[in-house]
């Protein structure tokens, strides 16, 4: 082996600074006084930047969720089975698809007037299982789909986007288009029904700000609800997040509000975001919302908690806080003390 | 809701170690915490691997299930990171070998990412086509070495640590990350005449 050899043989270890001090001084010398090896080395050293340049994926929210809910069967009520990605659109999630184009692309499909979708079965969880005839339809999927079930007319101009290609390989000679797809969705059922909740839940707590505002989504939980019996709690616990993280004042006083008239379904969560919002909420407005809340929960003998009565009390003696919540908190007080 | 909220907090002061100890007594709760220091290290590992966001994502999955499931086997004698990468490496050998071999050639991950701003559509695009050009060279390697040039280069681990993952001597290791790097900077800086031939 030419000591030319031996030099580029080092210059890999070179770069990962594994080579010892007295390799690494011979290898640089050689380097410096031999052209060929010098570019031999600029070429490793290109090599190991471009590598660099590389980005790095964000892992998608999913893979955390069902790792969760796999560990930890508790942890499945939490999962939000719907969320495809912080981003998501209101309840138009991207289908990714892929049409298999083979031979069979014309075969016998030639009148059909729309699209064929296979029912693809739904990862949901936690939620009761429906009648053995009813497929579970997720919301937030991917299907691959043999060009022979999809009809060849294309109808309406569908908007495809992130469109990629797939080519055929030796053993196979099916190509691959896969794309990403808005679908416009309509679900319907019941208030009490669980994944009608876990759905409002889903789209009262979303980020997402092209959706319908929050505030327009808690008008209409609060209208449809009032008629419910008994509301499941997720409702309430979706409108204690918002009331908790939601930056517009406005939105959190409807959700104080919308939870003061849903006391029935009113949880130790619930209740606790009320004392939080008592307690810090910056806007006095939400403050109010929230010692009304308090003071109903209070009266109707609901389940009250140390806390809770110890934040009004100094509610009720605070000298720089609003007047009317004072007011509020003492009266809530007086409802407590006899009981 | 408070006390689970502090013990987030708490969770996160902890050591790798601290946090282990505490899973190895039953405790689930460092289990997010835990996701959250290495989930990102695992994903791009395997998705490099295997070049399937699909498969990588299964993977990392996988990979902390199995960290939570095998706690008792992590003694502290290696990083945290180490362990899970090696666990992370033998789910990608796995999958390969059920799968002969066969990687998801045409997908591109890589397309999704968001275009900076500072970048003008042109730029964006070269910027993207260079990246696809590196994920290609990485499928050509031997699947040993690309599992050895993931390691060192984006994990950073050192020879001794990767050695012990991919159960090999340091030595093999050597040849391995020389017989990469030589293949790769004759396909990236455009060295046709001995292209692939070291490979």
């Amino acid at each position: 082996m030419s000591d030319c050899d031996a030099m580029r043989e080092n210059m890999p270890l070179l770069l990962t600074e594994s080579l010892d001090p007295v390799q690494r001084e011979l290898t640089h010398q050689h380097i410096e006084s031999c052209p060929l090896c010098s570019r031999e080395w600029s070429a490793y050293k290109e090599t190991w930047r471009m590598l660099e340049t590389l980005p790095e994926l964000e892992v998608p929210a999913r893979v955390k969720q069902r790792f969760l809910a796999e560990i930890d069967p508790e942890v499945r009520t939490n999962v939000m089975p719907f969320r495809r990605s912080p981003a998501a659109r209101w309840l138009a999630q991207a289908a990714a698809v892929v049409i298999v184009a083979g031979g069979a692309f014309y075969a016998g499909h030639r009148l059909s007037p729309t699209v064929q979708l296979t029912p693809t079965e739904a990862h949901v969880i936690g939620i009761q299982q429906p009648p053995p005839s009813i497929p579970y339809y997720s919301i937030a999927e991917s299907r691959v789909l043999p060009a022979a079930s999809i009809s060849p007319q294309i109808e309406g101009r569908p908007d495809i986007q992130n469109v990629q290609f797939t080519d055929a390989s030796q053993s196979n000679e099916q190509i691959g288009v896969s794309f990403d797809i808005t679908s416009h969705v309509t679900v319907t059922g019941r208030p009490t029904d669980k994944s009608m909740v876990r759905l409002l839940r889903y789209v009262l707590e979303s980020e997402d700000r092209e959706s319908p505002s929050r505030s327009r989504a808690i008008d209409w939980v609060r209208a449809t609800y009032a008629h419910v019996d008994k509301p499941d709690p997720e409702i309430t616990e979706a409108l204690a997040s918002v009331l908790r993280t939601d930056q517009h004042q406005g939105v959190r006083i409807k959700a104080a509000d919308t939870l003061q008239s849903m006391q029935s379904a009113m949880t130790d969560s619930t209740r606790d975001a009320l004392v939080e919002a008592l307690k810090n909420d910056p806007n006095p407005a939400v403050r109010i919302k929230a010692v009304e809340a308090l003071a109903k929960l209070a009266r109707s003998g609901g389940v009250l908690d140390p806390e809770m009565v110890d934040t009004l009390r100094r509610k009720a003696s605070q000298g720089d806080e609003n007047v009317y919540v004072r007011v509020k908190a003492a009266e809530a007080l007086s409802s407590i003390q006899p009981r | 809701m408070r006390a689970s909220k502090k013990r987030d907090r708490d969770l996160k002061h902890l050591t790798d170690q601290e946090l282990m100890d505490l899973v190895q007594a039953g405790d689930l709760s460092p289990a997010s915490e835990l996701y959250d220091r290495y989930s990102r290290h695992v994903f791009n590992f395997a998705y490099r691997f295997l070049r399937s966001r699909e498969t990588a994502e299964d993977i990392t999955q996988e990979v902390f299930v199995k960290m939570m499931k095998r706690a008792a086997q992590f003694h502290g004698g290696a990083k945290l990171s180490t362990w899970l990468l090696a666990i992370a490496a033998n789910s990608c050998r796995d999958y390969l070998r059920k799968h002969e071999n066969k990687f998801n050639a045409g997908e591109d991950a890589l397309i999704n990412l968001p275009a900076p701003h500072d970048l003008s559509p042109e730029r964006h695009m070269e910027r993207r086509e260079a990246e696809k050009r590196i994920e290609e060279a990485l499928m050509l390697l031997s699947n040993d070495q690309r599992e050895i040039i993931l390691l060192s280069r984006y994990q950073g681990l050192t020879y001794a640590e990767i050695a012990q993952i991919s159960c090999c001597s340091e030595g093999a290791v050597k040849t391995r990350v020389f017989r990469a790097m030589s293949a790769l900077k004759n396909v990236l800086t455009g060295d046709t005449e001995r292209r692939l031939t070291d490979v």
